[in-house]
């Protein structure tokens, strides 16, 4: 009697669990797609240009998921074979490493019209069979214009004289940029940076350790950190301060001088569960006139004159693909940073970040 | 089911013998630690060697200096939060010991409520506190200490109070049940025969609660080992705790079988840390002190003097200790009780006023995070209550806790039938194995259970969280089971039995009533346990699933702003709540333990 009630108490219980996993498989079967989503105002803007109407028109529910770096998920669920998601954003350095394992190929033919219009604009590299890049990202040297209000900062040189520009400063806690930054710090010319000298870059990031209140991790903190003024100058995102300045009116400002120009790319992973889906959506993100449109929102922009073309002069002045801009900035090496380190452990940019926590843990 | 089997083994059997042994109630609980737990643990270790030599990526982990250093690092952070802990913990639980009636119940309430709380919030509410806006600073600079607000965020300090205040609660809760637990006859006698009350402290109490402060500081040592939010949130680039690694680590899509080895590392310290304490302590410490043959063969008990036997230990206490309590005792007699109630308050006012200026916080009317607020209004409770995402991640997580609440009671409450009722041998290993996974640093037990989770498809499921979060809070249930289980008078059962009753009439009308109130106490535990679990979440959670504290965990990592209050304060309501209704199961729980 008593093992009968209990026998039927697991039962029930195992019952429960095969009936919310068999509602979750229901669910992916449904009609929607999974887009990674880098959350913030530029989420919030995606949302409101991109999804809502996108889901309004096709009857597609987008379903978004906050994540920083993708790379290593798509990897688990692609070698677990329950590949979760449809839509990622992930870095160009990945699109090579993960591109044989785990991404699919995006088949261009399939896309839309108007995206076909969009594409053809854009340069070969920037359109490849495992990702395409859907937005230019910059990286550059932001501060708070209330505290430098007669000269401004021009370059990381700048960055690094605290004599000249006294106040605190906020870097990313990644060896990315900043080790280039260090090296143009320290003299370094814009066209020998790579490959990377990190011990000389270690040396001249010790000098402004000090000067450093918050080494930040995700790209909201920058521009949060020079509103709350718990920094002054800082490198930050450049869309997130174009935002600020263009949007927002707040008292920050940034220069292209030195600043970092790269792409993130989109890719389907293998086994996505709506590959369709996913196809149209990004159709719908390669559409001119809409990516122009979600510029005015949030400033990040797609890698495309004609998107250029379409959005207001005042918008795209901060631009990271504004012609005048890339003249002043630098083209950023995902190759070098995915490329094995020298000791053959790991990648060069896994071997510059423990170089650096070692560094910041002093 | 193999119950059954295991069961219909013995036909023959009479009733009452029937009722007597009911070790294969523990066969689901095993099943599930087994599949859930183990299988996950062993593939983490499988993985680690799984490079071109089996230590390949281990001597990674000790060839990079930053490893090592971190090690080292995340023992000193762990040790010193231990002794602080224990420094600050002893006076408060003397404290909660030597009041009565409502201050009592203040005091008391006023530690054990944190205790719920979930890390996350009462991190973020030290944020708050300390923030560049928040009211240290502003009193600071109000009263002419500072000349500006000072950063007092992101530094080893920082790190150190966020982590006392935080496992405080843990170890005031070992030493008072330790208290509790003497005979107050002692205290008196002692204090009869002349002794003042110094000599008292050190001679009767102080050896009488050494196992108590032992037991604290380790599971305080050993839960700081593991901890990844916060130092995450509190501390600076040279406050890196060795959980933290691996979880940078999981951003690089290259590292698989290193990120494993540098869990493994962790785990093996942990468990290396609890083995030799285990040794001395006697492993129950774990699970609050309380030796499960206790009421059978009462002898066993005689852990308190490993302590106090030892001749270098008595040596040792009246060579030097003693000298120095006599030259305390040239100090007013009432130093002693106002040094407790000094660092007493001090520590009720370091768990209370976070969380209290976060409650007043939620009421701003700033859309940024300032104190004392401008102005109050509602308008981040309407933010909170009309954003669908907010509600959504709230929904959820009632749902799954619930879910793993019931999978943790029902598991829980047949291994306890089954471990106190049973005659089976190795009843200590057993309920080690059940509650080991207090030990194991949860981001250890995320990254195992991730790869298990997307095999055999609940990565993302309700069902599959809840059932990763009822590993935690099964330990939970079994603990407060089995100390309940033992209160049972068995006589009555018979009686029952004797009368006719069957075996599962025995168990509704007799045994089920008395513990009821206990299932209730770790039902409402274990659903704590689930509604505030971040940590496994980060790991299993997927686009579609996301619980109210990985909601809660992005906005702090992005910015503080004022909705974060509001579902700490709503937090502080659910617990308070919970624990008024269960204030009755409390006291039983706290009797039962004692």
């Amino acid at each position: 009697m008593q093992c009968k009630f209990f026998g039927k108490l697991a039962g029930g219980v195992a019952a429960a669990a095969i009936y919310f996993a068999a509602a979750h498989g229901a669910a992916a079967q449904s009609n929607e797609v999974i887009m990674q989503d880098p959350g913030g105002a530029y989420g919030e803007a995606l949302r409101k240009i991109m999804y809502d109407p996108f889901e309004k028109e096709t009857g597609i529910k987008v379903v978004t998921v906050q994540e920083a770096r993708s790379g290593p998920r798509i990897k688990a669920q692609v070698d677990a074979g329950k590949t979760e998601w449809d839509l990622t954003f992930i870095f160009d350095q990945e699109t090579k490493l993960l591109g044989d394992c785990c991404l699919a190929d995006i088949d261009y033919t399939k896309l839309s019209e108007s995206a076909q219009k969009t594409l053809a604009t854009m340069p070969d590299n920037l359109k490849r069979p495992k990702g395409v890049a859907l937005q230019v990202i910059g990286v550059a040297l932001a501060y708070n214009t209330e505290k430098y209000t007669g000269e401004v900062p021009q370059n990381w040189a700048d960055f690094w004289n605290v004599e000249k520009f006294p106040g605190t400063r906020c870097l990313p806690a990644w060896p990315r940029f900043v080790f280039e930054a260090a090296l143009m710090a320290d003299g370094v010319e814009k066209e020998k940076i790579y490959p990377i000298d990190m011990e000389r870059a270690l040396k001249k990031i010790e000098e402004i350790k000090p000067h450093v209140s918050k080494w930040w991790t995700t790209a909201a903190q920058a521009p949060q950190l020079l509103l709350d003024g718990e920094a002054d100058m800082c490198m930050a995102y450049a869309g997130r301060i174009n935002n600020l300045v263009v949007v927002e009116g707040a008292p920050v400002d940034m220069t292209w001088n030195d600043g970092f120009v790269y792409y993130d790319f989109f890719s389907i992973p293998k086994g996505a569960p709506h590959y369709e889906n996913a196809l149209k959506l990004l159709s719908y993100r390669l559409d001119a006139e809409r990516a122009a449109a979600l510029t005015q929102e949030y400033p990040v922009a797609l890698p495309s004159p004609l998107v250029y073309e379409a959005a207001p002069k005042d918008v795209s002045r901060l631009w990271a693909n504004n012609p005048d801009n890339i003249a002043k900035a630098i083209a950023w090496s995902p190759d070098y940073w995915g490329a094995q380190s020298e000791d053959g452990r790991s990648t060069n940019e896994e071997y510059g970040q423990e170089k650096l926590n070692a560094l910041l843990a002093k | 089911m193999s119950a059954t089997a295991v069961h219909t083994a013995g036909p023959t059997v009479s009733l009452s013998e029937r009722l007597k042994d009911p070790a294969w109630l523990l066969l689901p609980a095993a099943a599930f630690l087994a599949f859930i737990y183990l299988l996950p643990l062993f593939d983490l270790f499988r993985i680690s060697m799984s490079g071109s030599s089996w230590s390949v990526h281990f001597e990674r982990v000790f060839a990079v200096s930053l490893y090592w250093d971190s090690l080292v690092r995340t023992m000193q952070i762990s040790f010193t939060v231990a002794l602080l802990c224990l420094f600050f913990g002893y006076p408060t639980a003397l404290l909660i010991h030597k009041t009565s009636g409502w201050r009592q119940a203040v005091i008391a309430t006023a530690v054990v409520l944190p205790y719920f709380i979930a890390i996350l919030i009462r991190t973020y509410s030290w944020m708050v506190l300390l923030g560049k806006n928040g009211p240290i600073n502003k009193l600071a600079v109000a009263l002419g200490i500072f000349d500006q607000p000072a950063q007092l965020l992101f530094n080893r300090g920082s790190v150190l109070l966020g982590m006392t205040a935080v496992l405080l609660p843990l170890m005031v809760l070992s030493i008072y049940s330790s208290i509790a637990r003497q005979d107050p006859s002692l205290v008196r006698a002692g204090q009869a025969s002349g002794a003042g009350p110094l000599a008292v402290f050190w001679r009767v109490l102080l050896p009488l609660t050494l196992p108590g402060m032992g037991a604290g500081f380790l599971l305080v040592f050993v839960t700081a080992l593991g901890f990844f939010i916060t130092p995450t949130l509190l501390g600076g680039p040279g406050d890196q705790m060795f959980a933290m690694h691996i979880t940078q680590q999981a951003d690089f899509a290259t590292s698989e079988g290193f990120l494993q080895a540098l869990a493994v590392v962790l785990l093996v310290i942990t468990l290396v840390v609890v083995a030799i304490a285990g040794r001395f302590l006697g492993f129950e410490f774990i699970w609050g002190g309380n030796k499960l043959s206790d009421s059978t063969k009462p002898s066993k008990q005689r852990h308190p003097g490993r302590w106090t036997g030892g001749a270098l230990s008595a040596k040792i206490a009246d060579g030097i200790g003693w000298p120095l309590m006599r030259l305390l005792s040239r100090m007013p007699v009432n130093t002693g009780t106002w040094t407790v109630r000094a660092l007493g308050g001090f520590v009720l006012m370091m768990l209370t006023v976070p969380i209290v200026v976060v409650m007043i916080l939620s009421f701003s009317k700033a859309s940024f995070l300032t104190f004392p607020p401008p102005g109050f209004s509602l308008r981040w409770y309407e933010k909170f209550f009309s954003d669908t995402e907010w509600m959504t991640a709230f929904t959820n997580s009632l749902i799954i806790a619930a879910m793993s609440a019931v999978f943790a009671v029902t598991l829980g409450v047949m291994a306890a039938l089954g471990i106190v009722r049973s005659s089976i041998k190795g009843k200590s290993a057993i309920m080690l194995l059940l509650v080991s996974p207090v030990i194991v640093p949860p981001v250890v037990l995320g990254l195992s259970l991730y790869s298990l989770f997307l095999r055999t498809d609940l990565a993302g499921t309700m069902g599959g969280l809840a059932a990763a979060h009822a590993i935690g809070g099964l330990p939970l249930v079994v603990v407060i089971m089995a100390a309940s289980l033992q209160g049972v008078d068995r006589r009555l059962e018979q009686a029952a039995a004797v009368h006719g009753a069957s075996p599962l009439t025995v168990f509704r009308t007799v045994t089920l009533p008395a513990i009821a109130p206990g299932m209730a106490a770790a039902a409402f535990f274990a659903f704590l346990h689930s509604f505030d679990e971040l940590v496994l979440s980060l790991f299993l959670s997927s686009a579609q699933l996301k619980t109210l504290p990985l909601r809660l965990w992005a906005d702090v990592n992005y910015q503080l702003n004022p909705v974060l209050a509001v579902v700490s304060t709503l937090e502080v309501l659910l617990v308070v709540g919970g624990i008024a209704l269960a204030r009755p199961v409390l006291a039983g729980r706290s009797k039962a333990l004692a």
